[in-house]
């Protein structure tokens, strides 16, 4: 296989031969060097409903992964995340974030603990460089496996039930396998990973097959889906969904310190709602000086959710005489937020910036996640965010609420 | 319960230093040295049946006077030469120029062959000496911690720059038009003998990666001339390293040798002693280490404990070796056949300052020149004593020799090297090849093995601009480290390689304040 990133144009995961089936929307993006469906349908909204209400699948393949084996690959993955991965046992999976020296953010991802001194590391951008240049003098091999392993997202509430039905060859039964936990199975008579993860915040399960099965594993869940409200969904889906959930997105919500021009764009975890990833004390880590130093002295920035107040919206729209509208699609531009002045109806300095949002078609909400100075980081603090209405800019109230906005019992249970 | 306050790796003149001033302060100091004899680079050794050599490094004429006053050196029978001793500069067969101790008498013999080097020879060192003041101040202060620059670094730099304003708006210029410089360039422009302009050029470039066209080289230069402070020790380098030894031990330290550390013991991010090769454990708050950055830092600390950063930049760490030793034991007094009469004890080949550049050059492809440059030293002259009774023992440091070479070092490779430094040395000794009784040649890749210095570099890291200013790596710059407890004092740390002890000194100084 070409690596990808010398190719011109966008390549086909392990899936693609499906996908591009029952895309018959024809309406595709590149993610990190793979075609990857934005939605299915010209709208992504049936694709939502059925993350919220049956089962969304979707490729996940082009997610960065890489495979650490050997006696050291518990240092070298305790060394590079904020996590103390010597404290994962096996069959556990953990999120956490990765910083440089001087406590800013690269990524965020998970660790999963396969056993044996085998552990999988999957990252939102190339991740190979660091991990080498981190490893020096430990007994690990560290392996790309991006293109060797297919990835699918099981994502809602009837996930469960589908998987129960096809799932074999496990210690356990998939009923019983607990939130951020995973397990080896085997689906179609193909072995698989299958962990109870997602980016939706949902009941969900992600699987994790080698390349040359992924076809008879899609083919062997998308059978099954039937019984079950299966969708296949796209990216589109997926971001409003995340949104609900409340999970940052690197490159849209922050900044790697990998690319920032200048350090203000760099953030640290504290900054970025990840403090409960920092495991401060243990052995040195990456950033661990500067992290202590900031837990001591503040943050600059908090990232917060936010509800935007939908009279105020409203209002704006009447003015012009028209109904109040909301795209159907999650954002992702830098959008500014203000102090409140004047019991609240006028904007004061600003105090930070909105990343991205969506309505929640599922909460009625329109909700945002945001930048913001610390102190106005308690949820319940009103704001005001700048709304275009009618190619004017405006603004509206916000409210700081705790993330995530949706949390049902059932991603847990 | 800790024995003692404080262990230092490594017996060498800055380990001892380290340990004596710090045993002067009170401490209880143990010395753990890996080898059988004390004195790292300096130490002398029996290269053949009744003949001994004088150390790897020679030129005691840069042992900080401050060192020497601190631990009473004197007192402990360290002598002092009044002025440095004379060292004849080789050119073509028959063609030599003899750079004296004092300058008067090198003006005299430059003039026999040029009135006009003559004469600026006397300019160039009445211009050193105004520098001297500024520069030597590299030697005696701690260094700018050029990374985390706090508010007493800012303080520092101001004063720095007050002492600069001792060289006048102009000459402070001048002084930042220097130091970049390719030390050829410099020398040139001062004087137009080839011989005269390759003597004074060697001495920037001997032990480094450099040749005298490279950039910064005149850097290298300067600070050797400014660390010049004495006359030299009388009877050398080992006699600097028995006066070190005995001070150390007259103010409590106790001095370990020929046990090997295997590895640092560390807990949390602080130190907690030494393991030794036998197993035996040492344990103090405190440990100090004159091995190398690269030995101390990565390979005496298990993987994973020093920030990634540090690791990196030590992993950068330039400590490429390009000095080979050859050894000669003599049957008879070795003869100058362009100063038959003298009793030369140094000399230096390399004519033309392009010699030294084709030199260097071999060793960028990992090759030995065809014709190495040579710094000769006849430690007999001295100390008869370390040879029989009329016999001479030649201790040649042959510059440039490559660590890795290109065909690997065979026996073969040695042997070949060793004959081309005696084919060259013949060329300026009487009947030299008839009066060897026994030869060693040291490639770095033998001075690593031996002296258990990365890349068998004697200076432990090459001299070069970058290297000099952040010395070894950010995090490390002031003989601290990231852990706890450790400390650095080696040639590895400000200001470098050589027998200043400086290193070693300014180390105890910096523990001292924490």
């Amino acid at each position: 296989m070409v690596p990808r990133f010398f190719t011109a144009m966008p390549i086909p995961t392990p899936f693609h031969t499906r996908t591009q089936a029952l895309c018959t929307s024809m309406f595709w993006k590149d993610w990190a060097g793979y075609y990857a469906v934005r939605s299915f349908d010209t709208c992504h909204e049936r694709e939502y409903y059925a993350v919220r209400h049956a089962v969304g699948l979707f490729d996940v393949s082009p997610l960065f992964k890489y495979d650490v084996r050997g006696e050291g690959a518990m240092a070298l993955l305790s060394r590079v995340m904020t996590r103390d991965i010597s404290k994962l046992r096996p069959g556990r999976v953990t999120y956490c974030c990765w910083c440089d020296d001087d406590g800013k953010v690269m990524d965020d991802g998970t660790v999963s603990n396969l056993g044996d001194d085998h552990y999988r590391v999957t990252a939102a951008e190339p991740t190979y460089g660091w991990l080498c240049r981190n490893a020096r003098g430990l007994p690990v091999e560290i392996t790309e496996t991006t293109d060797d392993i297919g990835s699918l997202a099981l994502q809602g509430p009837t996930s469960r039930a589908l998987l129960s039905e096809i799932v074999a060859d496990t210690k356990k039964p998939i009923e019983k396998l607990r939130f951020f936990r995973l397990l080896k199975a085997t689906i179609a008579g193909h072995p698989v990973i299958i962990s109870r993860t997602g980016y939706t915040g949902d009941l969900g399960y992600e699987v994790w097959v080698s390349r040359e099965h992924a076809l008879d594993v899609w083919d062997q869940i998308y059978a099954a889906g039937r019984r079950h409200g299966l969708v296949p969904a796209g990216l589109d889906a997926l971001d409003v969904t995340r949104i609900e959930a409340g999970f940052i997105m690197n490159g849209v919500d922050y900044q790697s310190a990998h690319h920032c021009l200048i350090e203000s764009r760099k953030c640290s975890p504290f900054e970025l709602g990840l403090g409960w990833t920092v495991d401060l004390d243990r052995p040195g880590f990456n950033g661990q000086a500067a992290l202590r130093r900031e837990l001591a002295n503040g943050s600059t920035w908090a990232t917060v959710g936010l509800e935007l107040d939908w009279d105020e919206y409203e209002a704006h729209f009447t003015e012009f005489g028209l109904p109040p509208h909301v795209s159907s699609s999650a954002w992702r531009t830098s959008i500014p937020l203000y102090a409140p002045r004047r019991g609240g109806r006028v904007n004061g300095r600003q105090i930070g910036y909105a990343t991205s949002g969506a309505w929640s078609p599922l909460l009625k909400k329109n909700l945002a996640i945001a930048t913001i100075e610390p102190k106005f980081q308690v949820p319940g603090t009103r704001i005001r965010i700048e709304v275009t209405v009618e190619h004017e800019r405006r603004s509206v109230a916000a409210t700081v609420r705790e993330t995530p906005f949706f949390n049902p019992p059932r991603k847990r249970a | 319960m800790n024995a003692f306050d404080a262990i230092v790796i490594g017996a060498g003149t800055n380990g001892l230093t380290c340990a004596a001033l710090l045993a002067q302060q009170g401490m209880a100091v143990v010395v753990v040295e890996a080898h059988e004899q004390i004195g790292g680079l300096a130490r002398a050794h029996e290269f053949h049946p009744g003949y001994r050599s004088a150390g790897v490094l020679h030129d005691t004429t840069v042992v900080r006077p401050w060192v020497v006053d601190q631990l009473s050196l004197v007192h402990h029978g360290l002598q002092l030469r009044p002025t440095k001793p004379d060292v004849l500069a080789l050119g073509a067969p028959g063609e030599s120029l003899l750079l004296a101790g004092d300058r008067l008498r090198t003006a005299g013999e430059i003039a026999k062959v040029s009135e006009r080097d003559a004469d600026a020879f006397l300019e160039y060192r009445a211009y050193l000496d105004r520098l001297r003041p500024v520069l030597s101040q590299f030697f005696d202060r701690q260094p700018l911690d050029l990374i985390d620059t706090g508010m007493g670094d800012l303080w520092a730099m101001f004063r720095q720059g007050l002492s600069l304003r001792k060289l006048g708006k102009k000459g402070a210029l001048e002084l930042a038009r220097l130091m970049p410089m390719c030390v050829g360039d410099w020398l040139d422009e001062w004087f137009e003998t080839d011989l005269l302009k390759a003597a004074l050029a060697l001495p920037a470039v001997a032990g480094t990666f450099t040749g005298p066209r490279s950039p910064g080289t005149n850097a290298n230069l300067l600070l050797h001339e400014a660390a010049a402070g004495t006359g030299g020790v009388v009877a050398g380098a080992p006699a600097l390293v028995r006066a070190l030894e005995k001070s150390a031990r007259a103010n409590g330290t106790s001095i370990r040798n020929g046990i090997e550390v295997k590895r640092l013991l560390t807990d949390g991010g602080c130190v907690e002693g030494v393991e030794l090769v036998d197993g035996e454990e040492l344990r103090a708050p405190l440990v100090v280490s004159s091995a190398d950055p690269k030995t101390t830092l990565l390979e005496l600390l298990p993987a994973g404990t020093l920030p990634r950063s540090t690791e990196e930049a030590l992993v950068s760490w330039r400590t490429r070796g390009t000095t080979g030793i050859v050894l000669l034991a003599l049957d008879r007094k070795p003869v100058f056949t362009c100063a038959p009469d003298k009793n030369i004890a140094y000399a230096q080949t390399g004519g033309h300052i392009l010699d030294i550049e084709r030199a260097f050059d071999a060793v960028k492809y990992r090759q030995v020149a065809a014709k190495p440059v040579l710094e000769i030293e006849v430690p007999t002259v001295e100390r008869p004593n370390l040879a029989p009774e009329g016999h001479a023992v030649v201790a040649v440091r042959v510059h440039f020799v490559p660590h890795t070479h290109d065909s690997g070092w065979s026996e073969q490779q040695r042997s070949t090297l060793g004959d081309q430094v005696v084919a060259e040395l013949g060329q300026h000794l009487e009947n030299l090849a008839d009066t060897i009784v026994a030869r060693e040649v040291m490639t770095p890749a033998d001075l690593e093995t031996s002296y258990g210095t990365t890349g068998g570099h004697i200076h432990h890291g090459e001299h070069a601009l970058d290297q000099l200013l952040v010395r070894p790596a950010p995090g490390c710059q002031r003989y601290t480290t990231p852990l706890e407890g450790l400390f650095l004092c080696g040639a590895g740390s400000h200001p470098g390689g050589g027998l200043t002890c400086a290193p070693g000194g300014l180390a105890a100084t910096a523990i001292a304040r924490t």
